[in-house]
């Protein structure tokens, strides 16, 4: 299983857990299992393409899926993974 | 703790980009070593980007405020970074054995001090450092309100703020 860190904003979606457990072979992968359990969230960190938005980051073992293989980023039994929504303010 | 050292040139270069971007809130991120900055990092305000208030750790009022108004004006009073910007900056201050000391952005018509806003998101945020590896920054904040800027710089923990005074070399 992956561990996935389930940032503020999203917390309504997972039922208030701020961290759940995937079974998930790659992040695109991870996003669908995680679609499937808690509808809406996919589009969240999604755009039409499937492409991450610009305002979320995803880590996986602390390392920016931005400069591994983005969603083809491979997973394996024990990796964390982070949901990093962006820095921002008033 | 030693005051943080600001050169003077990206002290300047800082004000210079609120006032590019004025009305709106410019946003970015300050590095260096050993308590002297030395390099600054502008990031892309996203704010009026379709959906970025709902991925922002906003409260629901503010995110209702801010459905209210038009993209342009949601950056008048608000700013999302984009993490593109943001991971490209993290990368380059790794490469150069770099450290995250400031976030930094602009209050065009407010004074220098933390919002509510950001008080509320820098405390949502102290969870995530150092899950992305990065330590705890100061926020700093540049007010444009008065002909003169007004710059100032808080340690923000646990939705308390203080002053993390710097000084200009």
């Amino acid at each position: 299983m992956i561990k996935v860190r389930i940032p503020t904003p999203l917390r309504p979606l997972t039922k208030n857990q701020g961290e759940v457990d995937v079974a998930a072979g790659s992040i695109a992968d991870l996003v669908n299992t995680l679609e499937a359990s808690y509808p809406g969230i996919k589009a969240r960190l999604c755009d039409d393409s499937g492409e991450l938005r610009r305002f979320v980051n995803i880590y996986v073992n602390e390392e920016d899926i931005r400069f591994l293989k983005g969603k083809d980023t491979a997973l394996k039994t024990g990796d964390e993974v982070s949901i990093v929504p962006a820095i921002a303010g008033g | 703790m030693a005051d943080l050292v600001i050169p003077q040139h990206i002290l300047d270069d800082m004000i210079a980009h609120a006032r590019e971007l004025a009305p709106y809130e410019c946003c970015g991120l300050l590095a260096g070593t050993h308590g002297v900055v030395s390099r600054m990092y502008r990031i892309t305000n996203i704010v009026a980007m379709e959906g970025a208030q709902n991925l922002s750790s906003f409260d629901p009022a503010k995110v209702a405020h801010l459905e209210r108004l038009s993209p342009a004006e949601r950056a008048e009073i608000a700013f999302v970074m984009d993490m593109q910007d943001f991971s490209t900056a993290k990368k380059d201050m790794r490469t150069h054995g770099l450290d995250l000391q400031v976030v930094y952005h602009s209050h065009p018509h407010d004074p220098a001090r933390p919002s509510v806003t950001d008080i509320k998101i820098a405390t949502d945020y102290e969870e995530i450092w150092p899950k992305i590896n990065l330590p705890n920054p100061t926020y700093l904040l540049i007010s444009l309100m008065h002909s003169t800027p007004d710059v100032k710089n808080y340690w923000i923990t646990s939705g308390q703020v203080s002053p993390a005074p710097f000084t200009v070399r």
